[in-house]
């Protein structure tokens, strides 16, 4: 028994350190577009497979070996992205459960940027020396993004993933609904 | 002639027609029916097929599942880079 404690003892920081994207659910049905992604380990073990088996000339296979790479000591990725025909359509206050996980001792915010109505704030969980992860809020009057990212991850080489362009998968424009 | 003599009669031991030993082993052979190895074939082939098809469903859906996975998490990397990129524009912008 005592050990079953202890064990839950060890593993509730980095639980608590989990960064849960909550209070959006209702702004999907008011976008105009939106982006909900959410994989977990065992998905991104599976996508990271699959982008290893394509591409077969050297770009592509670059390209997908570059996003596998970032894939690699990732244990979990949640994406919400809305966009908006009309401002106003979501509040500050929806972002405050996100911002209250993010005011936790392990979470820092690297970047703040505020101008009258838009706000991008990026937020790094660092252990040992290595970034562990990783929160974008991006507030604009028509567009709400959150990204929460767990795991290992170069910020150098995610900065630099859109340069790649799309890899060798095809991939669709941020239409509609996915997942 | 009495009664016993019709028995002994009746019951006296008689040598079989020549051939007969072969002719009852002969029909034996002919009237046993044969096992019938098609519904075995079938079975085996049935199993085959089917695990066959097992394989292939879970391995096309594993397939589509990661496909899927895999263009979730380039859209998922490529917003999370768009978003950082704009985010120390806006910083650099700001300083400068």
């Amino acid at each position: 028994m005592a050990w079953i404690a202890a064990c839950a003892a060890a593993q509730l920081p980095a639980q608590l350190l989990q960064l849960r994207i909550t209070g959006l659910d209702g702004l999907a049905s008011k976008a105009s577009e939106s982006v909900d992604i959410t994989l977990d380990s065992n998905l991104l073990r599976m996508a990271g497979g699959f982008l290893a088996g394509t591409g077969n000339d050297a770009k592509d296979g670059k390209d997908a070996s570059d996003i596998k790479g970032l894939i690699a000591g990732l244990k979990a990725i949640t994406v919400r992205s809305y966009q908006f025909k009309e401002t106003g359509q979501y509040r500050k206050e929806d972002l405050e459960p996100i911002r209250a996980q993010l005011r936790t001792p392990g979470w820092n915010k690297i970047i703040s940027s505020q101008s009258k109505d838009e706000t991008s704030e990026i937020y790094t969980r660092i252990e040992k020396g290595k970034v562990v992860g990783f929160a974008i809020i991006a507030a604009e009057p028509k567009e709400l993004t959150v990204v929460a990212i767990e795991g290992s991850i170069d910020l150098n080489d995610l900065s630099k993933l859109k340069a790649l362009g799309v890899p060798s998968i095809p991939v669709p424009d941020k239409k509609g609904k996915q997942q | 002639m009495n009664l016993d003599e019709e028995l002994r009669s009746a019951l006296r031991r008689e040598h079989p027609s020549p051939r007969f030993a072969e002719r009852v082993v002969a029909r034996a052979q002919a009237s046993r029916a044969p096992k019938p190895a098609m519904p075995r074939f079938i079975w085996a082939v049935a199993i085959a097929a089917m695990l066959v098809i097992g394989f292939t469903s879970t391995y096309e859906y594993r397939q589509m599942k990661a496909e899927r996975a895999s263009r979730d998490a380039v859209i998922a990397l490529r917003i999370a880079s768009e978003k950082l990129n704009l985010a120390r524009d806006k910083a650099l912008r700001r300083e400068n």
